[in-house]
This record gives structure tokens, sequence and C-alpha cells, in this order.
């Protein structure tokens, strides 16, 4: 910067003011727009990081909150500016404004050589200040009856509540996109403007974007002349009335955050039933029993002589009829009838089957003195008793 | 040629490889039944016999005699498997004596089998609404045979309407609600195919209910796996959006960001079922459903004791805002659908032209 003599353009008042709106602003912006724009993966994180919706939510009403407190603020400020020391109402819009933009225009596509002459607030500043206020209006209405659908039904049709989220969610796009492109393009982007932290601008930047004020700031006539007695009076009649209406509206934001519990704090009641009721009385376990069907023959595809070895049907004998429990995988009491070898080897109580002897065949002692569970039928016995006789013979 | 005849050998080694690897891997998984048949007339010779019982130290009786006919028409009788492959304690006899205390006692034990073959259905019962019951003591909570039967286990799904009936065994209250809604008499009445039965919503293992966070939120989207189907919806003339509307207003945002954001967290806001009730959930054609409109205020008085008569049609009752239906909302939309571009498009042509002009300036000063 070539000129660098500095311009006092914002009091500590006006910065505090302006980042108090900056915070309450920007929380308001990411907290609702990650709730206007839920299903997005990156509004998903960001709510996941603020402590889940409900978090997200509580942030967003105590940014509400700090934001109408800056309007009760804002509003004794700019009253008393006016009116107790008689500021010039420079932030009015006036017709010439309209010019101002419109020779801007012209000035950025090289019609006119010159930039409007535009004194303390020019157009643009002007613009951002009353979206800002229109913006605010919107939202404060809008929030009420979001926060409060029960009362603002009782003297409205309930569209207007989802109509109010909707225009709450259009002015939100509206404002943080306008930010983003006029305010933030205007004072960082176009040129880095340190007024709003440390109150000063250079000359050059005046120059260019206030000529008027900086013109009246250098004849020394910025302020308008006032007796010190007439701002004392006036300030006897500002301040009683100002704290009324201040306890007035901060009433209004207890209200607003109060006025009413819209729905129950514990889960809907879904369903009145009684979830364990069993039918009485309870029906048995297994079904009332049938007569056993008869045991089918085993070894009746044998020839009528009879098998003669293990393999020409005495083994299938077993494998039929006992291998349930003296089958390869069970081997109840050790005894498995699957194959002539373990047949021969027996189990717990010796061997099974002893060639050529059919009383010191273990199976033949069980199997004789009957009930067995799987009793063999007597034809059985009668060809497993002669086979072990004939030398139990494998094939 | 010689190459491709050694190509040729290691192919028909490696696929024998395959077979042999994944008859293995079903092997494991199912035991198969002994071969040959029969295999449980040792059994049968005492337990096909009327009256086997015996005393529980409970002093209840336990019946031990089994319908030979129902066990070999059941699933597993007609494919061979035997008494021993589930009663695997039992490999002697005499029979090793009962440890059972009473016959729910014999069940628990026994239910234990049935992990042998049915691991992985078995284990997916850990976080099981049954299981956890039983786990807080109460044992009548259900394990495999109390829904499949014991002896007599068949298709638990043919015909379909038998699947509420097993579970109305426990939940007969919630069956008889189940039977009158909308979803349930057109399962008994017609035998339609696309109502859901009970397993539908609550899985058939791994069983979700109400008291379940993470169900409750959940529920919409097992709603929206029909609702928002539309080659079926279309079917009976019922609009597929609900699932979305309901996402895009305010309960259904919040519901959907907790599912997302803290599965595990309770909230009150309402779930589709809240509003058009749970089993005894009714068309909207009905005029007992509490979602039409005579009917509105009084659901939405049971979160919102304070709503006046202006109320329910905050709530967009899954209506797509239209000049005819919600037209207040409508044109806000539409207002700001040109607003927003209009102020902008304002905005941005200062901003392009300033910054056009700053670029030009410099380059100029740059030159000169």
């Amino acid at each position: 910067m070539s000129d660098e003599r500095k311009i006092f353009r914002f009091p500590i008042a006006y910065r505090v003011e302006h980042w108090w709106l900056v915070i309450s602003f920007t929380t308001l912006g990411i907290t609702g727009l990650v709730q206007k724009f839920a299903q997005a993966g990156v509004s998903k994180a960001i709510i996941g990081v603020l402590g889940g919706i409900e978090g997200t939510r509580t942030i967003h009403h105590i940014a509400a909150i700090a934001l109408m407190t800056e309007v009760v603020y804002h509003l004794g400020a700019v009253i008393y500016r006016l009116y107790v020391r008689h500021y010039r109402p420079s932030m009015l819009p006036t017709l010439y404004d309209l010019r101002a933009a419109f020779q801007t225009l012209l000035f950025n596509i090289g019609i006119v050589k010159n930039r409007p002459q535009e004194g303390r607030y020019n157009f643009e500043n002007k613009l951002e200040y009353f979206a800002v206020v229109w913006g605010t209006i919107i939202m404060v209405i809008t929030g009420f009856m979001m926060w409060n659908p029960l009362a603002t039904t009782r003297f409205l049709p309930g569209q207007f509540i989802p109509a109010a989220k909707a225009a709450h969610g259009g002015e939100a796009l509206l404002a943080v996109l306008s930010i983003i492109i006029w305010h933030l393009y205007n004072v960082l982007v176009r040129h880095f403007n340190k007024s709003m932290f440390n109150g000063y601008v250079s000359e050059e930047l005046m120059n260019e974007e206030h000529p008027l004020e900086l013109a009246d700031i250098k004849a020394g006539a910025s302020q308008r002349p006032v007796l010190p007695q007439r701002i004392a009076r006036r300030k006897q009649i500002f301040f009683p009335l100002y704290g009324v209406v201040a306890a007035g509206m901060l009433f209004g934001i207890y209200k607003f955050v109060n006025l009413e519990q819209t729905a129950i704090t514990t889960v809907p009641p879904a369903e009145n039933v009684v979830i364990f009721a069993p039918y009485t009385p309870t029906p048995l376990p297994t079904l009332p029993p049938s007569p056993t069907p008869e045991p089918t023959q085993a070894g009746s595809t044998a020839q009528a002589s009879g098998p003669s070895t293990w393999e020409g049907g005495i083994g299938a004998i077993f494998e039929q009829k006992c291998s349930g429990c003296h089958g390869a995988s069970t081997q109840m009491n050790g005894l498995n009838l699957s194959s002539y070898q373990s047949a021969l080897t027996g189990g717990q109580s010796g061997p099974g089957i002893v060639p050529g002897n059919s009383d010191g065949s273990e199976i033949m002692k069980i199997q004789s003195a009957g009930n067995h569970p799987g009793q063999l039928t007597q034809q059985e016995i009668d060809l497993i008793k002669t086979w072990i006789q004939a030398g139990a013979i494998e094939k | 040629m010689k190459r491709s005849w050694i190509t040729g050998i290691c192919a028909a080694w490696l696929l024998a490889g395959l077979v042999v690897f994944t008859g293995k891997a079903s092997a494991q998984s199912n035991p198969p039944p002994p071969a040959g048949s029969s295999k449980d007339d040792a059994c049968l010779a005492c337990h096909g016999k009327p009256g086997m019982e015996t005393k529980l130290p409970s002093g209840e009786t336990l019946y031990l005699t089994i319908d030979p006919g129902s066990f070999h028409s059941s699933v597993h009788g007609a494919k061979g498997y035997t008494c021993t492959q589930c009663h695997t304690n039992i490999t002697s006899y005499p029979h090793p004596a009962l440890t059972a205390k009473d016959r729910r006692d014999v069940t628990l034990q026994l239910n234990q089998a049935c992990a042998q073959c049915h691991k992985d259905v078995f284990d997916s019962q850990t976080n099981d609404a049954h299981t956890e019951a039983r786990q807080a003591g109460n044992l009548q909570a259900a394990v495999c045979t109390d829904c499949h039967g014991a002896h007599t286990v068949t298709p638990p799904n043919q015909p379909r309407s038998r699947i509420p009936q097993t579970c109305a065994q426990c939940h007969s209250q919630i069956f008889e609600k189940y039977k009158s809604s909308v979803h349930g008499s057109a399962l008994f009445g017609q035998g339609n195919p696309d109502v859901p039965s009970c397993v539908d919503c609550h899985n058939a293992h791994n069983i979700q209910g109400p008291s379940n966070t993470q169900f409750r939120l959940f529920s919409p989207q097992i709603c929206a796996r029909c609702h928002a189907n539309k080659e079926l919806m279309n079917k009976y003339g019922i609009n597929t959006n609900v699932f979305n509307s309901y996402v895009t207003d305010f309960h259904g945002t919040t519901v959907e960001m907790f599912q997302a954001v803290a599965p595990g967290q309770e909230t009150n806001k309402p779930v589709c079922i809240d509003c058009h009730g749970v089993h005894d959930i009714v068309a909207v054609t009905d005029a007992t459903s509490p979602v039409i409109k005579q009917n509105l205020l009084v659901t939405c008085q049971k979160c919102h004791p304070g709503a006046s008569p202006n109320f329910p049609s905050a709530w967009l009752s899954h209506y797509e805002p239209s000049p005819t239906h919600y037209p207040v909302v409508y044109y806000v939309n539409l207002f700001y659908k040109y607003f927003i571009p209009g102020v902008l498009g304002f905005m941005a042509l200062f901003v392009v032209t300033d910054a056009g002009h700053r670029i030009a300036k410099r380059g100029k000063e740059k030159h000169s």
C-alpha cells in the first residue's frame, strides 16, 4: 500500500458488535445448513462432531439467542447514535445509492471514468446492512414459529409451520451465500480491509470507497457539532426509555425460548399389549404317541437258506438294526458293528462275536436275553447264530 | 501336443482337488445322516411305545414317547437323521441319568444340539430378543424347538400363514391385533404373498423388538423396504414417496440423523408405527386409521398434548407441497427458488465486473 496514512473508521463498540454477529451468524449457518441438507455425508459428519442432531440443535438455539440479544443491543446503539449523539443517518438508503450502484457497474465495465462519490456507507455497505436486517427479521419470525408450533397454530393455519421451515432454510442459504459472495469479496478479496480488526482503514481505501466521508474528515466536519448539555439531557430521556424497551425485548427472547413445551419428553406410547401372553393350556412338548409300526424284517433280502458270510448279508442286518447306537459314529458302550473286524472285537463287555462259539459271543448273549433296545427278531437271531457256528466267515 | 496333455492333467488335478475341498466344507457344516435306513428302530423299540414317561425332580412328567410317523415325515426324519445325532449324550444303555431339573431345563439342554449343524443361525442369535430375555432370567423365552418343534420339524413358512401362528403361541395378544391389521387380514384372508408376516419386520432369527433403540430408529427403513418399492406398491396403488417425505419432514429428519449418527441413542421423535399403529395397522382408507384427517389431531396429541385443531396440518402428511396441497409452503419454496439466484446473481454481477476491472487495471499498470 503506497499511502500509509490511516483513517479511524470503527470504534471498539462497533467492532465488538461485528464479531458478536460473526460468531453467532457463523454458528447458526453451520448448525442450520447441516440440518437443511441433513442427507449429505458432510452434514452427518459435522452433526456427529457436534454431538448428534439434538446437540446441533441446542448449539443452534444458543446462537439464535446470542443473535437476538445482539439485535436488542444494536437497536439501542443505533437510537443512541442518532438521537443522543445526533449522528447523520448515514446508513439510510437514498435514491443516490441506486445511481451509485449503476455508476459502479458502468465504471467496472469501462464505460465511465469515475467511481461514484459516496459517503460513510456506500451502496455496497447499505445493501449488506439491510440484507442482514431483512434476513434477521425473517429468521426470528420463522424461527419463532418452528420453536413454538403449538402457539403459532393457535393463530395461524398449520401449514405456516412447514412454510416457516421453507423460508428459514431458503433465507439461510441466501444469507450464507451472499456473505461469501458479497461481503467476503468486498472486505477480504478486493482489498484486505482491516477496519473490523483494528478500527483503521488506509486513506487510499477511504478515497476509493468513501471519498465524501474522507473529505469531511479532512475538513473536520465528520460529526455534527452538538452541545454537551444537550447530550446529557437526551441521555436522561434515552436511557430510561431504552431500559424499558430492552427489558421488554429480553423478556420477549425469554418467552421465545420458553413459551411452550411442544412435545412430551418420553418416547411415544406405541401399543398397549402384553408381549408374553402364551395360549393356555400349553401344548405338550411332543405329540400324543401312536402305535409303533411293525419293524421291518432285516435280512429278508438274503436267500432262503440264509446268508453265510458277513458281506453276504449278516453285516447288513447289523447295519440296519444296530448301527443307530452301535454304528461307527455313536459306538454305544464301545461297540461298533459297522465292520467285521470291530464286530469281532466287541465292546466293553467282551468280544462281540467268537467264531464257532455262539454262546460265547456277547452279541448272542444280549440278544438271547431279549428286551434289548433294538431287539432282533428270532429269525435274525437264528441267522446270526448259524453264521457264527459256521465260523463267522467274512467273505 | 505334449504340452496340452500336461495342461489337461493339471486341470483335472485341480478340479478333483476343488471337488474334494468343497465336499469337505459342506460335510463339516452339516454332518450327513448315516447311510442306510431305519437307524432309529433301536430307540423306537422303547420310545415308540405309548406311555413312556419319567418324573423330573420338579415333579413334572417328562413324556418320552415319540410318534415315529411324525418324526419320519419331519425334515430330519425324512433325510434319515437319527436320534443320537441330536441326543448326543445317549451313548450307552441304560442311558445316563437326566440332569435336568424340569421340563424347560430338558429343552434348554437339548437345544444346544441344534448348533452342531445349524451353527450360523445359532450363533446369529447373540443379540436376539429371546436370547437377551433368557439371559435376563426369563427361561420361557423361546429357543429353537419352541418355534420349530423338536421331533416334528417341517419348513416353518409353509404355508406362510404358519409363521404368525407360531409366534402366537407366546405372543397371542399381538397376534390377535396383527390378524385384524391390513397386513394380517390380507395374509389370512387372501393368502397375500406381499404383506409382511412377523419375521419380515422382526427377523426370524436374531429377532429385534421395540425395546431395542436401534430397532426403533431403523424401523422406518423396514417399512420402506416395501413401501418405497414402486413395483410392489403399484400393485396396490400405494404412494411410494412416503419414506422420502417422512425423512424430509421434522420427525423423519431427526430420526434419520439419530439412526445415522447415534443409532444407540433414544429419541422421542415418532417413527412410522407411532402414528400409523403397530401390529393393528390399518389402511388409510379405513375410517379407524389414526392418521386420516378426522383422527389425526388425537394422534398428534399423544405427543403434543397442547395441539389445537390447526396443528395437524403443520405436518405435510407425506404430501409434496403443490398449489393445491399446502400452497403456502409451495409458494414460499417457489419464491426462494427465484429470489436466491436473483439476489446472488445481482451480487455476482458487481463482483465479477469489479474483479474484471481490477485485473485489467493491474495488467495495464504492468505494461506501462
